[in-house]
C-alpha cells in the first residue's frame, strides 16, 4: 500500500469528525510504520523459495514468466531451434521435469512423451483443459518427414491452441490459477500480473479479429497443418500442405499444389518461418505470395511472444495490402 | 554364597547341553506371552500409523479389508477400479489422488505400479540413483534391494509369480534406476514402477519394434521356473530402451484401465466433507474407504483372538512349568548319589539345598537375559512386525 495514499485517506477520515491535529512528528512515525510494514511483507515474500516452473513450449513459459515475475524460475527443457512438439526428454530432461514444482502442459496431445515418462500428476497443469470440448480433431493424418527430424504424423488433435488468442488467454488464466494454488499468499500479485498479460492478449485478439475482416474473401494456403485454431477463430479459409521452409518440396508436391489451387485459388501461403528464396520464387510464379506467421513454439532469437505475434500481424497486414495492390492492377 | 554360584556354574557348564535345553525352555515359557503382546502392540502401532497417513481410499465394492491391505500393505488382492476415477477426484479440486496398482509380485516381492506422486506422499527418496524416469524403469525399496541382491544399473526381469493368471503377463526387463532410503515400513519391501509399465506388462500397452515383438505371455504350466532373479525369463523379456521407447503406446480408453485403489488426500476438512458426499450413493461401482477404521476393526478382531490365544498359552505355559518342575525333581533323584557324596565330603544339608537353588537361579537369570535380548531385537526390528502380522492374517 502506498504510505502517502494511506496517510491522505486517514486524514480525510479524521476530517469528518473533530480530531486532534496530526503533528509532523506523528505523521513521520506513522509513515515510518507503514513503510516498515510494507518492507516486512516484501521480505516475507522474498523468503519463500522461488518456484521451479517447467513449460512444454515457449508461449506457456512466457505466460508463466509474466505472471510469476520474480517469484519463479521458468524453464524450457528443450534446446532452441527445435519444435517442442517433436521434442523427447532425455535423462537430463526428465530430471528437470521431475524436479519442477509446476509442469505447464499445453494438452491437446501436444506432449506425446507423457505416455512414456514417469512424472508427478499432481504437478502437471493441462492448460487447455478449460476448452477441451472445443479442441479440433484431425481426421486424415499424413505421416511425413522433413530434414533430419525423422517421420512424424499430425494425428489426433490439433495442438497449436495458443494461435487462437482467446484460447491463449484461457491458458494464461490456467497458468495463473496453478501458480496461485502453489503460492496462495502471492495470489493477488499473480492476478495483477495476469491482468496486464490478459490485456495484451486481448489486444492481439481484437487486432487480428479486425485484420481478419480483410481476409474473409481470400482463400489461403498454410505450409504446415498448425494453423487450425487460427483459422477457426478468425474465420480464415485455409488449406494446409506439409511443407518445410528450409526444404524444397519435390515435384509431386508442386503438382498437388497446382491441383489444389484450381479448387482453392489462394493468393497467399502462410509459413512458420521465412521459406528458402527458390520456394518463394516458384510460389510467386504460381501467383502465391508468402507470409510468415511464426507460431513461436520455441523461444525466439529476438523479442518475445508478444513482439513475435505483433510482427505476425504486421506481416499479415502488409501481405494483404500487397495482394490488394496486385489485384487492383 | 559366591562358592555356591561358582559350583553351580561349573555344574551347568559340565552338563552344557542339558543346561542349554533347560535355558531355552524356561526362556520360551517366559517370553512367549510377552512376545505375542509385543508383536500385537507394535503391529497395531505400525499398521495404524500407516493407515492414519492414508486419509481415504477409493476401491471397488467388496471387501474393504482386501482393498486396504492391498493398497497399504501390498498384501492380498482386491477387485480393480477404473483409473478414470482419479479424474473425478482431481476435477473436484478438493483432493490429491494417487493411483496404486498392487496386484503382482516379482520374485515374491510386491511390484507396485504408481505415479511419481506416491514417492512424495510416502516421503520416499532415493538413497542411491534416481527415481524412475521412463516406462521400463524401476526403483527398489531398501529391503527389496537386499533380498534381490541388485542395485542401480542392474536389470530385473519381471517374471510373474502368479501361474494362475490365465491372461499371462508380458515379461519386462526392468532397468533399476535407484534404491530408496530405508523407512522401516512396508515401503522398503517393494519394487516400484510407473503405472504405465504395469499396464504394458498386462498387455494394455505395447511397442511395434522388432525387439519388443519377442514378448510371449508367460504363466504357462509348461514353463520351467528359473532361479536367478536377474535372469529368470530373460530370454522372452521385452526391454524398453531409448531406441524403442517411442514405439510404446496404449490402446483403448486409458480411463478404463485397472488400478487396485486410489489413495485420496483431501486438501482440508471442508473438501473432505464435500468429496465424501459424492460417494454416499450405494449404486456407485466404487466406494470411499477410511483405512483407519478398517485397520481398527481388523486389530480389534486380532486382539479378541489374541486374548483366547493368551489363555491357551497360559495353560500351555503352566503345563510346561509343571513338566520343568518334574524334570528338576527327577534330575535331583538321579543326582541323589552325587548329593550324598557332597554331604559325605562334609557339607551340611543346607549347603546342598543352596547349591541346587543356585543352579535354578542361574538358569532363571540366564533365561531372563536370553529372553530380554530376543525382545530387544524384536523391538529394534519393529518394522518387520507389520508384514509378519499381515502374513499371519
Amino acid at each position: 500500500m502506498n504510505p502517502e495514499f494511506s496517510l491522505r485517506y486517514c486524514s480525510m477520515h479524521f476530517e469528518s469528525t473533530p480530531a486532534p491535529p496530526i503533528t509532523p512528528m506523528l505523521r513521520t512515525v506513522f509513515t515510518l510504520l507503514l513503510v516498515l510494514s510494507n518492507l516486512t511483507t516484501v521480505a516475507a515474500d522474498n523468503l519463500q523459495p522461488r518456484l521451479t516452473v517447467v513449460a512444454s513450449h515457449y508461449p506457456l513459459a512466457y505466460f508463466a514468466g509474466r505472471i510469476a515475475a520474480d517469484h519463479a524460475d521458468v524453464h524450457l527443457p528443450m534446446p532452441g531451434g527445435i519444435d517442442p512438439a517433436n521434442w523427447r526428454p532425455g535423462s537430463s530432461g526428465i530430471r528437470m521435469l521431475q524436479r519442477a514444482d509446476l509442469l505447464l502442459l499445453n494438452g491437446a496431445g501436444y506432449e506425446t512423451w507423457l505416455a512414456q515418462t514417469s512424472l508427478s500428476r499432481a504437478r502437471q497443469v493441462d492448460t487447455s483443459s478449460g476448452f477441451s470440448d472445443r479442441l479440433i480433431r484431425i481426421e486424415q493424418a499424413i505421416t511425413h518427414s522433413h530434414g533430419g527430424s525423422g517421420q512424424h504424423t499430425h494425428t489426433g488433435t490439433a495442438h497449436t491452441t495458443w494461435l487462437d488468442f482467446s484460447q491463449a488467454r484461457q491458458q494464461a488464466h490456467a497458468v495463473a490459477a496453478a501458480l496461485g494454488r502453489k503460492r496462495p499468499e502471492l495470489k493477488s500479485r499473480f492476478e495483477e500480473h495476469l491482468q496486464a498479460l490478459d490485456s495484451d492478449l486481448a489486444r492481439l485478439d481484437q487486432n487480428l479479429e479486425a485484420l481478419s475482416l480483410q481476409y474473409q474473401t481470400l482463400p489461403l494456403m498454410a505450409s504446415h497443418p498448425v494453423y487450425q485454431y487460427l483459422a477457426r477463430r478468425y474465420r480464415l479459409d485455409l488449406v494446409s500442405v506439409h511443407w518445410e521452409p528450409d526444404e524444397m518440396p519435390p515435384g509431386s508436391e508442386w503438382d498437388a499444389l497446382a491441383r489444389t489451387l484450381k479448387q482453392h485459388p489462394a493468393r497467399l501461403m502462410i509459413w512458420e518461418s521465412q521459406p528458402r528464396p527458390e520456394i518463394t520464387r516458384r510460389l510467386t510464379q504460381l501467383g502465391v505470395a508468402s507470409v510468415v506467421f511464426d507460431p513461436c513454439a520455441n523461444r525466439p532469437d529476438q523479442g518475445d511472444f508478444l513482439s513475435v505475434m505483433q510482427r505476425n500481424l504486421q506481416n499479415l497486414k502488409q501481405a494483404r495490402e500487397s495482394i490488394s495492390a496486385v489485384l487492383q492492377k | 554364597m559366591r562358592h555356591d554360584f561358582y559350583l553351580a556354574w561349573q555344574y551347568l557348564r559340565h552338563y552344557r547341553w542339558r543346561s542349554l535345553t533347560l535355558l531355552v525352555c524356561v526362556s520360551l515359557i517366559g517370553i512367549l506371552p510377552l512376545l505375542l503382546n509385543e508383536v500385537l502392540t507394535q503391529g497395531e502401532r505400525l499398521m495404524l500409523q500407516r493407515a492414519k497417513t492414508t486419509p481415504w481410499l477409493i476401491g471397488a465394492r467388496g471387501s474393504t479389508a482386501d482393498t486396504t491391505l492391498a493398497a497399504l500393505y501390498f498384501r492380498d488382492t482386491a477387485p480393480p477400479v477404473a483409473y478414470g476415477e482419479i479424474n473425478r477426484v482431481e476435477q473436484s479440486g478438493w483432493a490429491t489422488a494417487l493411483p496404486i496398482h498392487a496386484r503382482y509380485r516379482i520374485h515374491q516381492i510386491p511390484l507396485l505400479g504408481i505415479t511419481a506422486d506416491y514417492f512424495d506422499f510416502r516421503h520416499l527418496v532415493p538413497a542411491l540413483g534416481d527415481l524412475p524416469g521412463f516406462i521400463g524403469d524401476c526403483v527398489l525399496g531398501a529391503r527389496a534391494a537386499r533380498r534381490l541382491g541388485l542395485g542401480v544399473g542392474d536389470k530385473l526381469v519381471s517374471t510373474p509369480d502368479n501361474f494362475f493368471d490365465l491372461a499371462g503377463l508380458v515379461p519386462l526387463k526392468l532397468h533399476i534406476t535407484g534404491v530408496l532410503a530405508a523407512t522401516d515400513t512396508v515401503d522398503d519391501e517393494a519394487v516400484y514402477v510407473d503405472l504405465k509399465t504395469v499396464w504394458i506388462m498386462e498387455g494394455l500397452g505395447h511397442g511395434h519394434d522388432s525387439a519388443t515383438t519377442r514378448a510371449a505371455p508367460t504363466g504357462s504350466a509348461f514353463t520351467t521356473p528359473e532361479t536367478d532373479p536377474a535372469s529368470a525369463g530373460a530370454a522372452d523379456a521385452v526391454e524398453i530402451t531409448p531406441d524403442n521407447l517411442d514405439a510404446f503406446h496404449f490402446h483403448g480408453d486409458m480411463e478404463r484401465y485397472p488400478v487396485t485403489a486410489i489413495i485420496v488426500a483431501p486438501h482440508d476438512d471442508r473438501a473432505a466433507t464435500l468429496l465424501g458426499g459424492r460417494y454416499v450413493d450405494e449404486n456407485l461401482p466404487v466406494r470411499l474407504i477410511q483405512p483407519v477404521e478398517v485397520i481398527r476393526h481388523l486389530m480389534h478382531n486380532i486382539f479378541r483372538i489374541s486374548t483366547l490365544f493368551n489363555l491357551v498359552l497360559a495353560g500351555a505355559s503352566g503345563a510346561a512349568l509343571l513338566a520343568l518342575m518334574l524334570v528338576f525333581a527327577l534330575s535331583l533323584q538321579l543326582r541323589q548319589g552325587e548329593l550324598d557324596t557332597i554331604e559325605l565330603l562334609g557339607c551340611d544339608h543346607l549347603t546342598v539345598v543352596r547349591l541346587v537353588m543356585a543352579e535354578i537361579l542361574l538358569i532363571l537369570l540366564l533365561a531372563a537375559g536370553l529372553g530380554s535380548i530376543f525382545l530387544a531385537y524384536i523391538r529394534h526390528e519393529s518394522g518387520i512386525l507389520a508384514p509378519v502380522l499381515l502374513d499371519a492374517l
